[in-house]
């Protein structure tokens, strides 16, 4: 078991503008389910990359325990990693598959088997050994990746977007399967995805990426409920954050009529750093309620109602005076008393429960 | 409308087409089937005739059959010591051939280093160097290496001039290859030989069993080279071996037949057998495109 840090570790393709991972300070506790999300781009797969020493660090540093890996070869770092694609060599079979790295380093036969069979029934694979992984379907295909990893029984785990190749109720099913069995073997596991549902579902602390740099890393829940900037508040829940850039008044920030209060620290720091009278404003679509005419909310007219069964999703559209087209916004509510296209509906979001960010810089108020 | 027009008389004919279509298929593989057929029947018949029998009735069947140039040849040095000779060759050309391409063709495929291309360019050019023009030159470096009438003085040049094209088809196999699978292997513990060695050959089999039949057949039907460089009839290889019957048995194109057509059984056995290796899709199933 290990712990995992990451110290300014920057990777620099040549000939790109910007570093592809920025300065990445990272701690990873032993143990650990971390998650690293963000879209496609972001440095996620490179940050992990790095740590398995398939990509250089070009700056900075990683160490698993307080052993620096920086320079080492991969088969020095006591790493598994599970590949998108899962990478099984097709010319074995699932038993020659788990055991190969084993083989490797020399481990005793009968040890081997022992520790392939042992993971072959963890994972439901006994009646799969002798097969041929193109003999086998997506979801034994995946099992049989994990088990090539689990049987080394690594310092760490790397799981590169696993399940991104399964259909979407097995992807559910094997979702929950991975946490479990991580939560079992209590083995550090890095785990990358670009699915923000995936990464709040399985992860202990949940890292965001954009463009290289590190936005927040914190439990699911605090990332949630106090997103540390602008593109964490849009990026994680869905349907996503209602964000817009409004008019910043004493009392705080207006909606057409609607007034979302802030208290004096907020103001004056949405003053500052070239917030300029302006202040961005998040509020999620479970959040709100639709209100009548003269409980002050803010009139949208409604133009596309979305029953997902549990609830309905209301998109409408207001102009605000903050010199844009029509915003638009997402309200979630129970579903049997939806409106209708075109109506007007008041909505007003649950007190206290707007976010606020600073306009210029996106950071938290 | 224009739609309508255009697709009315398509469908009107579709059946007719097929109804054509068939037919001439059939026309097609039968004229395709008959051109390699019948030199191969008349080679087997004729070598069951006499020479009288041959020139009074050349595509008739035997009247009587005749089995004793068929006999004659098995039970000949003649047949038997170029036999030997030319498994020799063909199986030594092709294991050094194969093993020092695939070397080569790793090293293009699979790393990125400064001039690859232009090196594989170099490599690529020689498929472009036609072996009758290089006999002469060929034939005075390996007389210089002391090599006349040694099997090296055949198997070096021969894997050397099928190297281009050898190292062009495996590197393009070489390259299909995800490279997950490479850093798969690099995290399990392979250094970049043993990745070669325990996954890209054993995934290749099917490319290096196509390069191998390629090497091998080519080998075994090399007349040229053989014929400069070995002297001495004891290294006389197959298609040399005809030659020297054709001396001896200046009359008896029967005899001729007979040893050519015999002399076909060992290459036919052995593609019978490698030709199940010969289909792909060896890769598929380990990576979901």
């Amino acid at each position: 078991m290990a712990t995992v840090t990451y110290t300014q570790a920057s990777r620099i393709y040549p000939g790109t503008p910007r570093p592809a991972v920025n300065q990445l300070d990272l701690e990873i506790g032993d143990g650990e389910f971390l998650v690293l999300v963000g879209p496609s781009g972001c440095g996620k797969s490179t940050s992990l990359r790095m740590l398995a020493g398939l990509e250089d660090v070009d700056e900075g540093a990683i160490y698993i325990d307080d052993r620096d890996v920086t320079r080492l070869p991969p088969k020095a770092r006591d790493i598994a990693m599970v590949f998108q694609n899962y990478a099984l060599y097709p010319h074995m079979s699932v038993y020659e598959n788990m055991a190969f790295a084993l083989k490797l380093r020399k481990t005793p036969k009968s040890e081997i088997d022992r520790k392939v069979k042992e993971t072959a029934t963890l994972l439901q694979l006994e009646d799969f050994l002798s097969r041929k992984p193109k003999a086998l379907s997506g979801g034994q295909r995946q099992r049989v990746a994990m088990g090539r990893a689990i049987v080394r029984e690594p310092q760490v785990f790397l799981m590169d977007e696993p399940l991104s190749n399964l259909d979407a109720k097995l992807r559910v099913q094997t979702r929950s399967q991975i946490a479990t069995l991580q939560a079992n073997l209590g083995i550090t596991t890095v785990y990358v995805t670009h699915d923000q549902i995936e990464a709040m579902t399985m992860g202990h602390r949940v890292a965001v990426l954009l463009d290289g740099v590190l936005q927040q890393v914190d439990s699911p829940r605090v990332l949630y409920d106090r997103p540390g900037n602008v593109f964490v508040a849009g990026f994680i829940g869905s349907p996503a954050m209602n964000i817009k850039t409004v008019p910043l008044t004493e009392q705080g920030a207006r909606f057409v009529d609607m007034i979302l209060p802030l208290d004096r620290k907020q103001v004056e720091s949405a003053n500052s750093e070239g917030g300029n009278g302006q202040v961005t404003i998040g509020f999620r679509p479970e959040d709100c309620a639709l209100v009548s005419a003269n409980e002050g909310g803010m009139p949208i007219t409604v133009d596309l109602v979305e029953e997902t069964g549990a609830d309905a999703l209301v998109y409408g559209a207001v102009a605000l005076d903050n010199g844009n087209e029509d915003e638009r916004f997402v309200v979630r509510i129970d579903p049997r008393n939806v409106p209708r296209l075109n109506e007007v509906v008041y909505v007003r979001p649950k007190s206290d429960a707007h976010h606020a960010f600073n306009a210029a810089t996106g950071l938290r108020l | 409308m224009i739609e309508a027009k255009r697709t009315a008389p398509s469908r009107a004919k579709t059946p007719v087409r097929m109804l054509l279509k068939v037919p001439a298929l059939h026309l097609i593989s039968i004229t395709v089937g008959a051109f390699i057929l019948i030199p191969v029947v008349f080679g087997i018949l004729g070598g069951f005739k006499d020479t009288g029998q041959l020139s009074k009735n050349a595509f008739g069947l035997p009247d009587p059959w005749v089995p004793q140039n068929y006999l004659d040849i098995l039970t000949s040095e003649a047949f038997w010591r170029p036999l030997g000779n030319s498994i020799f060759v063909a199986l030594a050309t092709t294991f050094l051939l194969v093993a020092v391409a695939a070397m080569a063709s790793f090293a293009f495929a699979r790393f990125a280093f400064p001039g690859r291309e232009v090196l594989f360019m170099v490599f690529a050019m020689g498929l472009m160097f036609p072996f009758a023009v290089a006999i002469l030159p060929l034939y005075h470096m390996v007389r210089a290496l002391d090599l006349i009438d040694n099997p090296l003085g055949v198997i070096l040049p021969q894997a050397a001039f099928w190297l281009p094209i050898t190292i062009i088809i495996l590197r393009q196999f070489f390259m299909a290859v995800p490279g997950q699978i490479e850093e798969a292997a690099t995290l399990d513990g392979c250094s970049a030989f043993g990745f070669f060695w325990r996954i890209l050959l054993p995934m290749a089999r099917p490319a290096l069993a196509t390069v191998s039949v390629l090497a091998i057949v080519n080998s075994w039907n090399n007349f040229m080279l053989p014929l400069v460089i070995f002297n001495d009839p004891d290294w006389w290889t197959l298609p040399l071996g005809v030659q020297q019957f054709h001396g001896q048995y200046a009359s008896d194109t029967a005899k001729v037949l007979a040893y050519v057509v015999v002399s076909m059984v060992p290459a036919l056995a052995f593609y019978a057998v490698a030709e199940r290796h010969l289909v792909g899709g060896l890769t598929a199933g380990s990576v979901k495109e």
